[in-house]
């Protein structure tokens, strides 16, 4: 069985690779390399599956080969596109013009381990569970932990700017990288930091630029090596879960929290009333909780024993100073821990008539206000309930609110509502309502001055049309910078609507 | 020591907890069959469904580490309902050992890839 | 029943299913079958299994996970793969189960749903499929044609193995034919590993229980059906519980994970209702026998060890605590321990068939494996069964450092002060204490 190449590529490429990596078990043009580097666990039009495949897969090793790989792909005008984990949320590895996917899982050393100057210097392919297991006996950690931390690789974390549970002490993977080596769509390799040496936290020297190159979604190009923090291991873990009648009351209690001061503070979660509803479908903690239980606060701490059970204290009293439940040590304790595992099981879908069905699942992440939480919930709701309606195949599981600023939990937060959707059921019409019901969303979060997307990446159609929106007067700047960086479009091309960027559209 | 015998294994008839959650082991919910008609369910012998709940709890507690030597909690039961429903597995609660894997890197080659470590 | 649960290798008829006219209905049929397992992994897509997956870890190739895997059956459903381009990707596995067990689907809402992910026997599906449709390896190929002429494993390699010296193992020590309690004696350690066997033998002898042997000792069926060999496997299980019945057992012992997995999972499979057998799990007996004082320990064993959790007891079957147990009673022993939940991600790489095809995988996976333990300052690692023993035998031997692996019942008769005899590799190695 085969699928035609969709990019320039041909037998002649095909050999070329081979020369440049020296091994053909890691050149693979075959279909099942191919299709299984398509799809991300975002909702996918399965139907159409042949069109999103890449045309060629490369398992690199070394920066060098990346380096030749990219340079090749720009010579002869081959899209490129950059896989780590896989397991983004927004279309940021799926190729949408075929062409050679760099899939960087055989780069997944630890290079070296500092404990002098706090860094560990890790290939892309790494996973920061693998890589805490490694650190642990050296009483540091490296504390990006998102959802995925038993899965997504350190590439993809830089590749899309991640979040993290614990960004709001800890900070996201922006801060938590130092600094990184990027091939870059010309082919060549640099070392972008904040200035100065490769472990160097911050300078004013040039311009900085490791923000642009933590968050571009591939765009601008590919991490070949990352030296990280090294976090002290904390000592103690402090987790709390705080019940409430209303929404509302939980929201006021999460401003408490947030606003609270409290150093140790590392992250906290409003679950409002859908979730809670969508949680006593098959979650043992919420099953049994009476119908009071409407919407439910979390917070989590970490830190030195000393500082955290006294900040404990306060926590506790401000989780129920507006009559906030505790839901008790069990559920704090082992809710907080599966943090990690609850959100991607299938089953979690019910049809219009209630059967349990398998849904793919998609996370919005947006990042908006704390004051404009409660409407903007509302709002989105209505959207998914419409949709729901008229085409049966979505299904309402829940919002939640996340601190989302880096060391500053006051600050904004990670709004996500997630989506179930019965993908053996999608058909053209049915993935059209998905991409409006998307664009929807996001159209909600721009008026309400909020960013489409806190983390994921506005890399797939519903998102990626509405960026130069968003951007506003930096759109210019960020053509510029595209195409200045990447003259021929070749990296991760379409994505994020910066064919703009090209005179003729950006479709060679 | 447990024995295998493949009638011990039937999980016994369930019992009706909410409209759309029965219970047939103590302390574990199932989803009401009545809702799976569509999806199907699997032949679950008994010492599966121990399996996985043990693991489950296993896992949540060896995840803890990750981040942390200790579990800190603020001592108390759940507020919203009598402890003896609050969470099915009661047994569970407290702290444990946490995972203890010498680590490795994700070396290619013997001790040639060992990360350097500075102390 | 959904999901191949029973149709799995039940209902084949005489033949060998061979697709004569090439037009992909067993393909079909297999797709429909298995489609529903398929989109509970496809629709998430998720990947907790990727790093607990032990071949994951060594080859970093994504066509090798569990998702692939059952990504792979959509793929087929849409028309973008066949079998033939897929097979040597089912190839890279080793059954070890951690995936299938670290799946949020199993683990999180398996029990709740009584759904769960079963990747192992998707696996063992698509291996059937591909032997059905001309897409077999050589390699099991040649290896399942040697069982069914002889009726247990080629574990000798070049020299055959045979009935006639399928009990050899348990020379001088009268142990009789037949019996109430029947003790099952698994291929790799009647041939190979027999000093794990007459350990165990002379543990129970020690203790007063009373068991026999087989009349004909053949293959349990398991690794024949692990490679997808689904008619020998299950010829082999009817001839063993003809053999069962035929002397009055009641009970079955099996010592080896591997056994007891497939007496407890693919015989009732097979005969349904029609399974009267207790199956009784080797070391949890020994530990029962230990801890009532009918086997004392009374010779230290001044070693400093570590355990390997064996796949096929902990991530399978949730046995962890007691091997552990029993490692803990052996006097003098300073025991090292690396968590259950951790040694889901650790593995010997000697399931599955997968030595006989890709044998460079599995000694990388059991060079890492003993590289960890050594990284504990250990004399020695323990593990718990002879198919792990091994490959981590021959890592341990070859590492740098060189580090003894044995058998937790090897250790334990040792204790007990039993002079084990058989050999641990072969028996063209002199034999060890």
């Amino acid at each position: 069985m085969s699928v035609a190449f969709k990019s320039g590529i041909d037998d002649a490429v095909v050999e070329e690779l081979r020369a440049i990596i020296g091994d053909d078990g890691r050149v693979l043009p075959n279909m099942s390399s191919r299709v299984n580097r398509t799809r991300v666990p975002a909702p996918f039009p399965v139907h159409r599956w042949g069109e999103y495949m890449p045309d060629v897969v490369i398992l690199p090793r070394t920066a060098e080969e990346v380096s030749e790989v990219v340079g090749l792909a720009n010579r002869l005008r081959i899209p490129v596109v950059p896989r780590a984990g896989g397991t983004g949320l927004s279309d940021g590895a799926v190729a949408l013009r075929g062409g050679i996917l760099v899939d960087v899982k055989l780069m997944n050393l630890i290079h070296e381990i500092d404990l002098v100057d706090r860094t560990v210097t890790v290939g892309p392919g790494i996973n920061m569970l693998k890589l805490n297991e490694e650190l642990k006996r050296h009483g540091v950690f490296y504390p990006d932990d998102p959802a995925s931390y038993p899965c997504s690789l350190v590439g993809g974390r830089i590749g899309t700017g991640g979040w993290s549970l614990i960004g709001g002490r800890f900070g996201h993977t922006r801060e938590n990288v130092v600094s990184l080596q990027v091939v870059l769509p010309t082919g060549e390799i640099v070392r972008i930091g904040e200035g100065g040496g490769r472990k160097l936290r911050k300078s004013s020297t040039g311009f900085n630029l490791k923000q642009l190159f933590t968050g571009h979604q591939g765009t601008l190009g590919i991490c070949t090596e990352a030296t990280l923090e090294l976090a002290p291991r904390p000592e103690v873990e402090f987790a709390a879960f705080f019940a409430f009648e209303d929404y509302r009351t939980a929201w006021e209690t999460t401003g408490d929290l947030t606003r609270s001061g409290l150093a140790t503070l590392a992250g906290v979660v409003l679950f409002d009333e859908w979730k809670i509803a969508y949680l006593r479908r098959d979650d043992e903690a919420y099953i049994p909780q009476p119908a009071s239980v409407k919407a439910v606060v979390a917070v989590a701490m970490y830190g030195t024993r000393a500082e955290v059970e006294p900040a404990s204290k306060v926590v506790m009293k401000l989780g129920r100073g507006r009559g906030g439940r505790y839901l008790g040590d069990e559920i704090s304790a082992g809710d907080w821990a599966s943090r990690h595992d609850r959100y991607a099981t299938p089953l979690h879908g019910r049809s219009k008539d209630g059967q349990a069905v398998m849904m793919s699942w998609h996370c919005e992440d947006a990042a908006l206000n704390y004051s404009v939480l409660p409407q903007v919930r509302e709002e989105w709701h209505a959207i998914v309930a419409g949709f729901r309606e008229e085409y049966g195949i979505f299904d309402d599981w829940g919002m939640f609110a996340y601190t989302n600023g880096p060391y500053k939990p006051w600050g904004d937060y990670l709004v996500e509502i997630d989506v179930g959707i019965w993908e053996q059921r999608l058909n053209d019409e049915n993935w059209d309502a998905w991409v409006r019901c998307k664009r929807d969303i996001s159209l909600v979060t721009l008026k309400y001055g909020g960013s489409i997307t806190a983390c994921h990446g506005a890399t797939r159609e519903g998102d990626a049309e509405l960026v130069p929106a968003e951007m506003g007067s930096s759109w210019e700047v960020v053509k510029r910078i595209k195409r200045a960086l990447d003259p021929n479009n070749i990296m991760n091309p379409g994505k994020q609507s910066l064919d703009q960027a090209y005179e003729d559209g950006g479709v060679a | 020591m447990s024995v295998f015998r493949l009638g011990d294994q039937v999980p016994p008839d369930p019992k009706r907890i909410t409209d759309a959650v029965v219970m047939r082991f103590d302390h574990v919910y199932e989803v009401d069959p009545a809702l799976m008609e569509l999806t199907g369910q699997q032949d679950v012998p008994a010492w599966d469904t121990k399996r996985i709940v043990d693991s489950r709890w296993d896992h949540l507690d060896w995840m803890h580490d990750h981040f942390a030597d200790e579990v800190l909690l603020a001592g108390e039961g759940s507020e919203t309902m009598p402890e003896e429903d609050a969470m099915p597995s009661e047994e569970r609660s407290g702290v444990r050992e946490g995972p203890s894997d010498p680590g490795m890197p994700g070396v290619e080659e013997p001790a040639v890839d060992r990360p350097d470590v500075r102390e | 029943m959904q999901d191949g649960d029973q149709k799995y290798g039940l209902d084949r008829g005489g033949g060998d299913g061979y697709d004569p006219n090439g037009d992909g209905e067993l393909q079909r049929q297999f797709v429909e079958q298995w489609r529903t397992n398929a989109y509970g992994c496809f629709s998430s897509g998720h990947k907790f299994c990727r790093e607990v997956c032990p071949v994951m870890q060594v080859t970093r190739n994504e066509n090798h996970t569990p998702t692939a895997f059952h990504a792979n059956i959509v793929a087929m459903e849409q028309g973008l793969v066949d079998v033939a381009d897929v097979a040597d990707d089912y190839v890279h596995c080793t059954q070890c189960g951690a995936c299938e067990l670290r799946c949020p689907n199993t683990l999180f809402t398996g029990d709740f749903y009584r759904h769960r992910t079963r990747t192992v026997d998707v696996v063992k599906a698509m291996r059937a499929l591909m032997v059905d449709t001309g897409n077999e390896r050589e390699g099991w190929k040649v290896w399942n044609e040697r069982l069914a002429e002889r009726h247990n494993e080629p574990v000798l390699g070049d020299v055959p193995v045979s009935q006639e010296h399928v009990a050899d193992w348990a020379d001088g020590l009268d142990i009789p034919i037949g019996g109430e309690t029947i003790l099952f004696v698994d291929c790799e350690a009647a041939f190979y590993r027999t000093s794990y066997t007459r350990a165990f033998a002379q543990l129970l002898q020690k203790a007063g229980v009373e068991f026999g042997l087989m009349r004909e000792q053949w293959c349990c069926g398991g690794p024949a059906a692990e490679m997808g060999y689904v008619e020998l496997a299950r010829k082999h299980a009817d001839h063993n519980v003809a053999d069962w019945r035929a002397v009055g057992a009641k009970r079955i012992i099996a010592p080896d994970p591997h056994d007891y997995i497939a007496f407890t999972e693919d015989y009732p499979r097979y005969y349904g209702d029609d399974y009267e057998f207790e199956i009784v799990l080797g070391v949890e007996l020994i530990n029962d026998l230990v801890k009532q004082g009918r086997i004392r320990l009374t010779e230290p064993v001044e070693r400093v060890v570590t355990y390997h959790d064996p796949c096929r007891l902990n991530k399978r079957k949730g046995v962890h605590a007691a091997p552990r147990e029993l490692l803990r009673a052996v006097p003098g022993i300073e025991f090292k321990d690396v968590d259950h939940v951790t040694q889901w991600s650790y593995c010997s790489g000697g399931g599955g068939g997968l030595p006989v095809e890709k044998p460079e995988i599995t000694e990388e996976i059991s060079r890492r494996r003993v590289a960890r333990a050594q990284q504990l300052e250990v004399d020695a690692l323990i593990s718990a069964c002879p198919w792990s023993e091994r490959p981590l035998s021959q890592a341990g031997a070859s590492a740098d450092e060189p580090l003894e692996v044995l058998d937790l019942f090897e250790l334990v008769a040792r204790a007990a002060g039993i002079e084990v005899g058989g050999h641990a590799q072969g028996p063209v190695q002199e034999a060890r204490p």
